[in-house]
């Protein structure tokens, strides 16, 4: 079993930006989205726009992220779905307050003896609600999915640490990025270790506690193995003083002229979706034509 | 050195076991994204978890924050999901809370041991899923009901699972290792 990185060099303008510039941009678009809380669609579709631009100008291949935007479409289509059926109070979805015509409704089922009355009504503004969230998620996914695809793992930890994170904490983030692919080989020789003395693990019979049993005797060993190579890596730090010093690191990122347009633009997002929010002009917005829809 | 200024040290030992913890974290994760164990309906199972909470509770709080924090990082950015910081922070307190039982715990091995192990991992797995999941309401505009049946609820059922079976088989077998690093 071969770990590897989803990262790629590509000669694309979102991998040109700093990866600094990259992680503040995104922090920003949340933030405007989330601490602003803009509910109207017509904010947001500008910001989506924007977004998927830049995910398009990563040219990241369809078949390698094919797999992330089902699961996210499958997700949201989930918790969306799930949400119009329970939500009710509390919460950001009292944004949804009055009524609103009926867009479409279920048959009234009573539940026989105890006269409950069961019918599911979709007014259009809760469907519109459920527009604007599915717009909202799918903007924070194209923001996020790109990120591994874009960065380099092996400059994370000089990311952070140029970010503000102590050396220690970032220097712990690059070694954890460079102990993977060993991590990959340990576990892929355990695997054949335990086959070779007749551990199957295709047909496994019982329950789903069995199961999980039948995983520790490939996780027992490589988790103990790291822990025993792990003191000797702390003993070849100790003795090479590791931490007395401020550290220096390889590579040195710069902001170029882009980062502060991209950093510019994702702070003025930022403040003018707060400014928005206080004025009140960010509130859930349902356009007529679709309220027209409903009966 | 005192018991509280152990627990909070943070030096080369937590320097290396945090990015340890992380690695094998996102290692693991990842393999159960890939090759997902059966489930039933919305809850996966994710052994990962188990890993996550021992090393929380054998090396420290700051062990395991990184190992949750960065773990996560890693294991989205192997399967290629993406970067998400609110399940990143609810994974670094999933490692965090089980790593203030490191100074309680004397034997990985016995009944007690094990108690606390497990108590203050579900506590942990608890407070880090609801802090994803509920921050989950200020993206996607879920009320609070959607954010504990849809999110919370199922991560806390598939991980409460994991660690009740394996963080007491891992915890046995540290004890061996431990006693014969003389540490």
């Amino acid at each position: 079993m071969l770990v590897t990185w989803k990262y790629r060099p590509r000669d694309t303008f979102i991998q040109r930006l700093d990866p600094r510039t990259r992680l503040i941009f995104m922090f920003s678009v949340i933030l405007a989205i989330t601490i602003g809380q803009i509910w109207d669609i017509r904010f947001i579709l500008p910001i989506t726009a924007l977004v998927f631009a830049l995910y398009f100008s990563a040219r990241i291949e369809w078949r390698d992220v094919r797999r992330a935007w089902v699961f996210i479409i499958i997700l949201v289509v989930f918790i969306i779905g799930l949400n119009a059926l329970l939500s009710g109070r509390g919460g950001p979805a009292e944004v949804l307050s009055g009524e609103s015509p009926i867009l479409w409704q279920t048959p009234a089922l009573i539940v026989p003896l105890v006269n409950w009355k069961i019918q599911i009504t979709i007014t259009t503004a809760r469907a519109f609600f459920a527009i604007t969230q599915i717009v909202r998620m799918l903007t924070m996914a194209a923001l996020a999915i790109p990120i591994p695809y874009t960065i380099d793992p092996s400059i994370y930890g000089v990311t952070f640490r140029q970010m503000g994170l102590p050396d220690k904490a970032s220097f712990s983030m690059d070694l954890a990025f460079r102990f993977v692919p060993t991590l990959g080989r340990d576990f892929s020789i355990t695997v054949d270790a335990q086959r070779a003395r007749g551990y199957e693990m295709e047909s496994v019979k019982g329950g789903i506690i069995n199961r999980i049993r039948r995983i520790a005797p490939l996780i027992v060993p490589v988790t103990m193995q790291s822990v025993v190579t792990g003191e000797e890596v702390v003993d070849a730090m100790d003795l090479r003083a590791f931490g007395v010093h401020p550290r220096t690191w390889l590579k040195t990122l710069h902001f170029q002229t882009r980062d502060y347009i991209m950093i510019g633009l994702g702070l003025a997002l930022l403040v003018g979706a707060v400014i928005l929010t206080i004025l009140g002009y960010a509130d859930f917005w349902v356009p007529q034509w679709w309220l027209d829809l409903g009966h | 050195m005192n018991e509280r200024s152990s627990v909070w040290k943070f030096g080369t030992r937590e320097v290396v076991y945090g990015a340890i913890g992380a690695a094998l974290y996102g290692v693991f994760s990842w393999i159960t994204n890939v090759i997902p164990l059966p489930a039933a309906g919305n809850v996966t199972f994710r052994p990962a978890v188990a890993v996550l909470i021992f090393f929380g509770a054998a090396f420290g709080p700051w062990v395991g924050l990184i190992a949750g924090l960065v773990g996560n990082t890693l294991g989205d950015a192997l399967t290629g999901w993406g970067l998400y910081w609110n399940w990143s922070v609810g994974n670094g307190l999933m490692g965090f809370i089980p790593g203030l039982v490191v100074a309680m715990i004397q034997d990985y091995r016995s009944g007690r041991g094990i108690g606390l192990g497990i108590f203050y991992g579900l506590l942990g797995m608890a407070v880090g899923m609801l802090f994803a999941s509920l921050t989950e309401m200020l993206t996607s505009g879920i009320d609070i009901n959607t954010a504990l049946v849809g999110y919370f609820l199922p991560a806390f059922i598939g991980n409460a699972v994991v660690i009740i079976i394996l963080v007491p088989i891992l915890f046995v077998a540290y004890q061996a290792v431990a006693a014969r690093r003389g540490r």
